[in-house]
């Protein structure tokens, strides 16, 4: 296992608020070939409205069919689906090959129909998971839908407080948002807040393969509910700028990280903003991971920063790595703002937030390639904006984006280190 | 240089917002154990820093320190580091209790008040006081917004908006 911390800069302003950034690059550790992984609980929870019917619909059974398929008898699994009204299509059973076959077979009795209650359907989902609570394995709700919540609980804010509270209550949430009408903000939102993962699947045909793939980064997760926590002094604010939760408790930032796959590379940048300070003062703060089994080694790495004049903070060397990664991780926050300001036809506002940022960005490149990529395709991607977007392209730029910031593949796979 | 997992006096200090003289008397006192090591290679784990989270939050309890002592003394480091971190308390309900609650449209069970410290004469003061108070956020050292205190969930998130568009606007640095 690799657990690195670093920090852009060394001094501080002692005069002015400064704005550090920490990178912190972990590589989990393969698995164990001498332990049987734990057993997974998962509900599969598909969304059946009008808008789904047909190829749709018929490509969300396969995907939950060959789900189940790997699934071994100590596992459980549970179905559900849900228009305006809620099914418990099969309650959560152990994935026996008896009980696999005729999950199978009622769901295939399923057909579309109705307007979109997603946030019963998603709650009754979390509730088969929650019944048979598995203390060592992984507890997910996956949520498929291709549209929007129109019925029952509509509110985005309040689907983004439940799966944060069901996350805390051992219930995590995984989304994934099918063709151009789903809203991608609220699915994101809730697996961040939920601590699962998001996927924006623009073809029918992928959907067994993004869903099956998602299971099995379940059954291949070594490390459950992984937090960093980062301790600094009570003045500084401490925040995550990759899409991951976090929250203040007492005098430490948690940072939720979910389930971490055998050999995963995962990067999280980290903002910290000083208060004014003491000439020559030195201040610290310390990150540390761990998760609730204790499957990873403790580890924790200390950083350490100086309060120094103007002159100082303006030759200091700065750590490029670092600089590479905040600047993917504001490229990425910018482009989800853009298409936010395209969708609801802000033209030239959407271009400034990607303007603004490359501007930013290349304040600092100097000579460096990566970073000048970085500018280059924020000042491509502001022309695109500029101008109105089909949906779909800007599903796919928001979700891109996204996984970028959550170091995963376009398609939205953890990255590993083979 | 103490390893990766410690702290010298003078960072222990600053993480935990006190003075270093604090933290040498309370050491004195018998109120925080001695450090690992003496003299410039003496430092300090995170227990330490629990243990003196917890006695500042029982100072804020106007508790004097003859009392503290006597709390906190017989406590373990387990015990100090949830108290200390007591306004997080995990909930007490399960996933299905929330659900049932949610569903019924009914407020889900509020999060227990945070456990009194054990055999603590006087009570901890509540997490929010009746009477609001003014905030001041400073943006920059020049401007400043004042808040009062409480706002309601909604115009809390409003704010919190106000101030990171208000401090990205007149950030001095890059990126």
């Amino acid at each position: 296992m690799t657990f690195r911390v670093r920090t852009d800069r060394r001094y501080i302003r002692h005069a002015y608020h400064s704005n550090r950034f920490v990178l912190v690059e972990i590589v989990a550790p393969p698995a164990r070939q001498e332990r049987p992984r734990p057993p997974v609980n998962l509900c599969f929870v598909v969304d059946r409205s009008g808008s789904m019917s047909g190829e749709k619909l018929a490509l969300a059974k396969l995907a939950v069919e060959s789900s189940v398929g790997r699934l071994r008898s100590d596992d459980r699994f549970a179905i559900v689906v849900y228009d305006n009204e809620v099914d418990v299509v099969f309650p959560s059973t152990p994935a026996t090959a008896d009980a696999r076959r005729s999950a199978m077979a009622r769901l295939a009795e399923i057909d579309a129909r109705g307007s979109t209650d997603l946030g019963t359907g998603w709650l009754s989902g979390c509730r088969q998971v929650g019944e048979k609570l598995l203390l060592d394995g992984v507890n997910r709700c996956l949520l498929l839908t291709d549209g929007l919540a129109n019925q029952g609980i509509t509110d985005h804010d309040e689907l983004v407080r439940h799966a944060g509270e069901l996350r805390a209550r051992g219930v995590s949430t995984t989304t994934f948002g099918v063709g151009a009408d789903f809203d991608e903000v609220l699915l994101q939102e809730m697996s961040t807040a939920g601590g699962g993962n998001f996927y924006f699947i623009a073809g029918a045909a992928a959907i067994a393969d993004y869903v099956t793939s998602e299971v099995g980064e379940a059954l291949e997760a070594v490390a459950h509910d992984v937090t960093l926590q980062v301790t600094a002094a009570p003045k500084v604010q401490v925040e995550s700028l990759s899409p991951f939760r976090f929250e203040r408790r007492g005098g430490r930032t948690e940072i939720t990280l979910g389930s971490l796959v055998a050999e995963q590379v995962l990067q999280v940048v980290l903002r910290l903003s000083f208060p004014l300070g003491e000439l020559g003062r030195e201040t610290v703060a310390q990150v540390g991971l761990s998760d609730r089994d204790g499957a990873l080694e403790a580890v924790a790495a200390r950083l350490a920063w100086q309060y120094a004049d103007g002159q100082t903070n303006d030759v200091q060397e700065r750590d490029r790595e670092v600089d590479r990664a905040v600047a993917r991780v504001f490229a990425a926050r910018a482009r989800q703002e853009a298409t936010a300001l395209n969708r609801q036809g802000a033209y030239p506002a959407a271009a400034a937030a990607l303007s603004k940022v490359a501007k930013r960005i290349r304040g600092y490149a100097g000579s460096d390639a990566e970073l000048r990529a970085v500018v280059a395709e924020l000042e491509r991607d502001a022309s695109e904006v500029a101008a109105p977007m089909p949906a779909m392209a800007l599903k796919q730029m928001h979700f891109s984006s996204y996984a970028s910031a959550r170091m995963r593949t376009v398609q939205g796979r953890v990255i590993r280190d083979r | 240089m103490p390893p990766d997992t410690a702290f010298t006096l003078q960072e222990l200090a600053d993480l935990a917002d006190v003075t270093p003289r604090t933290v040498r008397y309370y050491i004195a006192q018998g109120l925080l154990p001695a450090p690992t090591g003496s003299g410039p290679g003496a430092h300090y784990e995170d227990a330490h820093l629990d243990r003196l989270r917890l006695i500042k939050r029982l100072q804020r309890a106007h508790q004097p320190l003859a009392a503290i002592r006597a709390q906190v003394g017989g406590l373990n480091d387990g015990q100090v580091a949830r108290l200390a971190d007591s306004d997080h308390q995990p909930p007490t309900d399960s996933a299905v209790d929330y659900i049932r609650a949610v569903m019924r449209d009914e407020p889900p069970v509020a999060a227990p008040p945070p456990p009194p410290v054990p055999a603590m004469a006087t009570p901890l003061p509540p997490a929010l006081p009746d009477r609001s108070q003014w905030e001041r956020v400073a943006l920059t050292p020049d401007i400043e917004l004042h808040i009062r205190r409480p706002l309601m969930r909604h115009q809390n998130k409003r704010v919190d908006r106000l101030i990171a568009i208000a401090r990205e606007l007149l950030e001095e640095e890059t990126p």
